[in-house]
């Protein structure tokens, strides 16, 4: 797996309509993100499958957005899977990128890797390379919910307690953009303290993920606690798609709910 | 706007084990005194019935 | 244009977490969890999230500076490196080499490193060398 995009942004780059790809390249057994130039040096691109699917993404549309900052009239492809085409459509319409001048390259995840997901839809649209999957059950939702209020508690008490307020999850999500972070709000989460205010800062963070989480996983991956974090998230873009009709990353017109005054 | 975050965090703290009925929205303008008073006694009295908040408990131990 | 990607080491403590620096036009403007490091797997700090902070920060030294009545003033590196040689002179003449020690620093190369323990051993004569990776 891997040729149709190696073709694909062949082509993009000896046209001359790219002027990278922004994908994974794998060096000495390490995978890690890549602007390929040259298309000599696709020979060296990964998927970001090391020992397992998907066991090494990274948050690329994150490092597109510092990219075509300083470039903003280049144009870029990227690599995309299901979760980095939904993490596009919300950051053109929050203006963190020009959809003119990024070209998705879609890459389809394996049903092993939907399902640890719990992936909603684990294909993008315009999908290049790997299978078009099914949607997979979410379980680790379900099981909260079938907790009393008590359980619920006592459970998220102790996963928060690991918390070592590294930032990880903000810092490796490909939605949080922020320049002032409500998280090193003094008034909101206090400093000095580890883990931190409990279920407070957390909390913050949930709230701040409507309309905004794509659900891709880095920041579970990413937490040195394994917080389940994901779970989390899932339950806020449950509750966001119930309660207020809006599913993040699905459209391109319509806006996160927290972002319109008015409607309820 | 404040509807659809109350109504979003109320879900969210019942997932998290907190009761949602700790956090109350009311409509109340300036001029309407007596209904303020009355809102706000009701819920002290409300949250009486439900009982300390374990969070905070939890803090003291 | 370039950006590049170059998979190191954290500077910071002995943990030795991979990372990937990201480097546009040779400035470095973010860090990233290496995700196939057995090490971390994919896991940083709030110190290894920030690494890329450090070097382009506006609060780095640019210029020696000597301590003069208390107060830290600029001065050249002439006049700084005279002072540091004659102050640790003549402390080890009257206090002896053992009361000098030195910490070297993960943020700094092999061979800095090397050459302050030489340094350390050999100038001055005494074994008080030590590293912030040790911690």
């Amino acid at each position: 797996m891997g040729q149709k995009i190696r073709e694909y942004v062949q082509g993009l780059l000896s046209e001359g309509k790219i002027k990278g790809f922004l994908g994974l390249r794998q060096e000495h057994g390490h995978v890690m993100p890549h602007l390929f130039c040259d298309p000599g040096d696709l020979e060296h691109m990964s998927l970001g499958d090391k020992d397992g699917p998907g066991d090494a993404r990274y948050p690329l549309n994150q490092i597109l957005i510092r990219v075509a900052a300083v470039y903003p009239h280049d144009t870029f492809a990227v690599l995309v899977r299901g979760c980095d085409e939904r993490g596009l459509r919300e950051l053109f319409k929050w203006q963190q990128l020009n959809e003119e001048r990024v070209i998705p390259v879609g890459l389809g995840c394996p049903d092993e890797l939907a399902k640890a997901c719990e992936c909603e839809k684990p294909f993008p649209d315009c999908l290049v390379d790997g299978p078009q999957g099914e949607r997979a059950d979410s379980q680790k939702v379900a099981r909260i919910d079938g907790m009393d209020l008590e359980g619920r508690l006592a459970f998220w008490t102790a996963e928060f307690d690991r918390c070592i307020k590294c930032f990880g999850c903000r810092y490796v999500c490909p939605m949080c953009f922020c320049n002032e972070c409500s998280l090193e709000e003094e008034t909101l989460v206090g400093t000095g303290e580890i883990p931190p205010d409990n279920p407070t800062f957390h909390l913050v963070r949930a709230v701040h993920m409507v309309g905004r989480c794509i659900d891709c996983g880095l920041c579970e991956e990413a937490c040195p606690g394994d917080i389940p974090l994901r779970t989390l998230y899932k339950k806020v873009a449950d509750i966001v798609s119930e309660e207020l009709g809006y599913r993040t990353g699905y459209t391109v017109e319509e806006k996160s709910p927290f972002t319109i005054i008015g409607g309820s | 706007m404040a509807n659809k975050r109350m109504t979003f965090l109320q879900k969210l703290m019942e997932f998290c084990g907190m009761n949602p009925e700790r956090v109350r929205l009311r409509w109340v303008t300036s001029a309407e005194a007596s209904e303020f008073v009355h809102e706000i006694s009701q819920f002290v009295e409300d949250i009486r019935k439900i009982g300390p908040n374990p969070l905070k408990t939890k803090e003291a131990a | 244009m370039e950006f590049k990607t170059v998979l190191t080491t954290c500077p910071y403590c002995g943990c030795g977490c991979g990372m990937v620096l990201e480097v546009l036009d040779g400035k470095l403007v973010g860090a990233l969890p290496s995700k196939t490091s057995p090490v971390n797997e994919g896991k940083l700090c709030v110190k290894g999230w920030t690494v890329h902070e450090f070097v382009t920060s506006p609060k780095r030294l640019t210029k020696a500076m000597v301590r003069k009545d208390g107060t830290l003033e600029e001065s050249s590196w002439d006049e700084a490196l005279d002072m540091a040689a004659t102050r640790l002179k003549e402390i080890k003449e009257k206090h002896g080499a053992d009361s000098i020690g030195m910490f070297a620093s993960a943020k700094c190369t092999n061979e800095e490193n090397y050459l302050l323990q030489k340094f350390c051993r050999a100038a001055i004569g005494t074994n008080n060398i030590d590293h912030c990776a040790r911690l």
